[in-house]
């Protein structure tokens, strides 16, 4: 049996050295350090719980703090860092080698460390390709959660922001892993069950509560003007157009400013109902005018929101919630209905170059990916029908078998800050990755899934562009001062504007002038906050009261 | 609705009197900007960030300033104060149905020092000037930048102050007392503290703001019509009323450290609510509640 079970002999093995520490599954969170140096192998493949929001500091923290003498040349991998103490396990020569998604607020201290060689990056995966290896050639050996609350069998309530645990758990506890949890507390009895206790070995009681990022909360008094005019055209030149209700939004202001005209501008042009109905979205403070005005018919979550809690639960018809009424998230199917289950991606990006390319990467960091790779991206896959796809299909007209495409939009200002142009020649990506040692310029959304461009100048269709000339052209007719714009063929952007690839706000009957804050369903967060009834409670930093 | 808070000083003006009613004096192409920001190579404004005027509110005369934030955060120079100063004098020859302060300022032009306090004392003397003559003087203050520094106690010497929640009023600004102070004693960062010393609704509890109203332009436009032709008589009774007033309301609160704990001294239900509450609300909430303010019978 031993010959096909050496798993599950290892693993025997290191619950058995572990267990003077333990009192059954529960573990003194003094003993951390004990726990995990005798769990833990050198050159384990270890997980660390670090999603976009949740963070399972406290246990991070204990890893960053091992004996690198005893404990060496981990292999880390994980969805997001976000912590320093994530970083700080390759420092202090814990681990050496790293696979993983995002780093957004550690991207420039990866960037040294890595020129340092204190560590080696693997690759840098989209969400779902992570989660996928997870199941395949990056099955963790040991897998460092967190959870709200947990009971003495190990029984795991995640709250709210469930995020990646389901997926990390799974992976590790069915190849014979090791699971240990943090839990903010120890009860008697979970709210709902979001993990079952068998497959959960330890839990420590964390002593204060893990650390949770509000990430997706933006001011409504921060939006610009010019945002909310491409906010209209968004509505009105590509929602209405193709009569998108199935869709994931980004994270930035563009598409909050989106979220907070529907109850306005995409009411008075009759859209309720016929547009933005169902999404694959984290509760976005911004779309609560939307809900309340009956746009919204259901939302799925990749995370949660903090402050959203009540709201959510005072809204079952709309978030997927559990008997308890609390949010049930989960990153992977969040991210699975983005990618097959929507017709449209919108977002923000910082650079786009002459074939539509599409990066945030900037020199010296290197921040990896959010959500938008995957559900920024045509799903090749898939095979039933709707009108917005079927005639996103027809107008790129490949020949041969009909097929649809998603549309994949990129919205951004042709200057952004600092008066960086938005529009490139090259990406600095091809700079990063020569500079890093990269097998691949990290590209966000590459060029051939974009299917449109939109600008405070207009909109480029770039399904419509019968060749990379064309494309090109398109891609300059809407990148207004820039350089790249200036060097338009003003012939062949006149042609491209008569043929539809290019819109004008003016095309689509866009009134700039109409274009004020007045237009937006709320302009701060107190609005917000009454137009939820009082169900919303932001965090204090977004407060003035 | 249309926000003050994030209007201009014309935006306002425009919105706030009877349409097509307002008529500028020194208007931008007369180009009178600051010598003193000139001499330093700083940037001007044509109007030196003030709008004064003559119109009409609900069909009743009134000579109006409007201090435009977006310039300079308000700041008070030695052109920017002459031209209220001048408003307020005229207001003697003329006798509109008031003079109406649209404020929003940190206080006095830094870069101007001494011409911008000399500025600043000389509003101060025409608007008693003004109130003398039994000639309404109304704030409406409802801006980004608040109304701090000297034009905080010129606002307080005028018959009524209009607020929003948005607006705030102090002498020292937050960040100021902060500095001076240290953070233990005031925390500039923490908005909430912030807008529940200095903001709308405390300056209404506490007597300081006559109206609150929502940060709608038409609400400010419905409280200053109601205002005008109403000047509080300005006389040394008065004065020694006022100032028994202020003592009373010092002597009443001096143990206390937060705005908070004066709403539930005054016996104001769920104190702890009141920031969130829109306007009408709020007003409903704190009927008969409040500190009494100027004009109030004694």
């Amino acid at each position: 049996m031993s010959r096909w079970n050496k798993l599950g002999v290892n693993r025997a093995a290191r619950i058995e050295r572990a267990s003077h520490v333990a009192k059954g599954k529960i573990v003194d969170a003094t003993r951390i350090g004990d726990l995990l140096e005798q769990v833990i192998e050198p050159g384990d493949r270890v997980c660390i719980e670090g999603n976009n929001q949740k963070q399972a500091d406290f246990l991070a923290d204990a890893l960053a703090h091992l004996d690198p003498a005893k404990v060496h040349d981990l292999h880390i991998v994980q969805s997001v860092l976000a912590l320093p103490e994530h970083l700080d396990v390759f420092e202090r020569g814990v681990a050496s080698r790293l696979d993983f998604s995002f780093s957004g607020p550690q991207a420039a201290r990866l960037a040294r460390l890595l020129s340092s060689g204190k560590l080696k990056i693997g690759a840098i995966h989209t969400y779902l390709e992570l989660f996928g290896r997870y199941f395949t050639d990056l099955t963790p050996r040991v897998s460092l959660v967190c959870a709200q609350a947990a009971d003495r069998e190990g029984n795991l309530y995640t709250g709210g922001n469930t995020e990646d645990t389901p997926v990390i758990v799974e992976a590790t506890a069915f190849r014979r892993g090791v699971v240990i949890v943090q839990a903010n507390e120890i009860v008697d009895r979970v709210p709902r069950v979001d993990i079952p206790g068998d497959w959960v070995d330890f839990v420590v009681r964390s002593p204060r509560p893990h650390y949770i990022e509000p990430l997706f909360t933006r001011d409504p008094a921060q939006i610009s003007e010019v945002q909310v005019l491409m906010a209209m055209m968004a509505i009105k030149g590509i929602y209405a157009e193709y009569g998108v209700r199935r869709l994931n939004h980004g994270i930035g202001f563009d598409t909050a400013a989106i979220e907070l005209l529907l109850p306005t501008y995409g009411e008075s042009l009759g859209l309720r109902g016929k547009i933005a109905t169902h999404w694959a979205l984290n509760p976005h403070p911004a779309l609560i005018p939307a809900i309340e005005a009956g746009f919204v018919e259901s939302v799925h979550s990749f995370g949660s929101e903090l402050g959203m809690e009540n709201y959510v639960r005072a809204r079952p018809d709309v978030f997927f919630t559990g008997p308890d009424g609390s949010l049930r998230s989960n990153r992977a199917l969040s991210q699975t209905a983005g990618l097959y289950g929507c017709d449209m991606f919108i977002g923000s990006t910082l650079q786009i170059d002459l074939a539509g390319n599409s990066s945030t990467a900037t020199l010296g960091r290197i921040a990896g990916f959010g959500g938008a790779p995957n559900m920024g991206s045509d799903a090749r896959g898939r095979r039933h029908a709707t009108e917005p796809w079927l005639r996103a299909g027809r107008e790129a007209d490949a020949g041969g078998i009909p097929r649809g495409r998603k549309l994949v939009v990129q919205m951004v200002e042709t200057f952004r800050e600092h008066m960086e142009p938005a529009f490139v020649e090259r990406l600095d990506a091809w700079e990063l990755a020569e500079s890093a040692g990269l097998e691949l310029p990290p590209v966000m959304i590459y060029g051939d899934d974009v299917t449109h461009i939109l600008t405070e100048e207009g909109i480029a269709n770039l399904l419509l562009c019968r060749n990379d000339e064309e494309r090109e052209q398109a891609i300059r007719g809407v990148a207004g001062y820039t350089p790249v714009g200036l060097a338009r063929d003003k012939r062949m952007v006149g042609n491209l504007r008569d043929r539809g690839v290019i819109r004008r706000p003016e095309d689509i009957g866009v009134d700039p002038a109409i274009a004020t804050r007045d237009l937006l369903a709320a302009r701060s967060m107190k609005d917000l906050v009454r137009a939820s009834g009082g169900l919303y409670d932001p965090p204090t930093r977004f407060r003035s009261w | 609705m249309t926000s003050w808070y994030e209007a201009t000083a014309r935006q306002r003006i425009a919105g706030l009197l009877d349409p097509d009613t307002f008529a500028e004096i020194l208007r931008p192409e007369d180009r009178i900007t600051s010598p003193h920001l000139r001499e330093l190579g700083a940037p001007a404004a044509f109007d030196d960030g003030v709008v004064v005027g003559r119109g009409l509110l609900a069909g009743r005369p009134v000579l109006v300033a409007a201090q435009e934030g977006a310039f300079m955060g308000g700041a008070v120079g030695e052109v920017h104060g002459a031209k209220i100063t001048g408003l307020l004098e005229r207001a003697m020859d003329e006798r509109p149905a008031a003079v109406l302060l649209l404020l929003e300022t940190g206080g006095v032009r830094l870069h101007e020092a001494n011409a911008g306090l000399i500025a600043v004392s000389e509003i101060m003397r025409a608007i008693l000037a003004v109130r003398a003559a039994q000639i309404p003087v109304i704030v409406l203050n409802g801006g980004r930048y608040g109304v701090f520094g000297g034009m905080g106690i010129a606002a307080s010497l005028c018959d009524a102050i209009v607020m929003s929640e948005e607006g705030r009023l102090g002498l020292s600004g937050p960040e100021v007392i902060e500095t001076t102070m240290g953070v233990e004693e005031f925390d500039a960062s923490d908005r909430a503290l912030v807008w529940r010393t200095v903001g709308g609704k405390n300056r209404y509890i506490l007597g300081e703001a006559a109206t609150l109203v929502s940060d709608d332009i038409a609400e400010f436009r419905a409280a200053a019509a109601v205002l005008v032709d109403a000047a509080l008589p300005l006389d040394l009774p008065e004065v020694e009323a006022e100032h028994a007033m202020l003592r009373e309301r010092l002597e009443r609160f001096s143990d206390i450290g937060d705005a908070q704990e004066i709403w539930a001294r005054l016996g104001i239900a769920s104190p702890e609510t009141l920031p969130i509450l829109d306007s009408d609300t709020f007003l409903r909430v704190t009927e008969g509640k409040a500190v009494r303010r100027k004009g109030d019978a004694a």
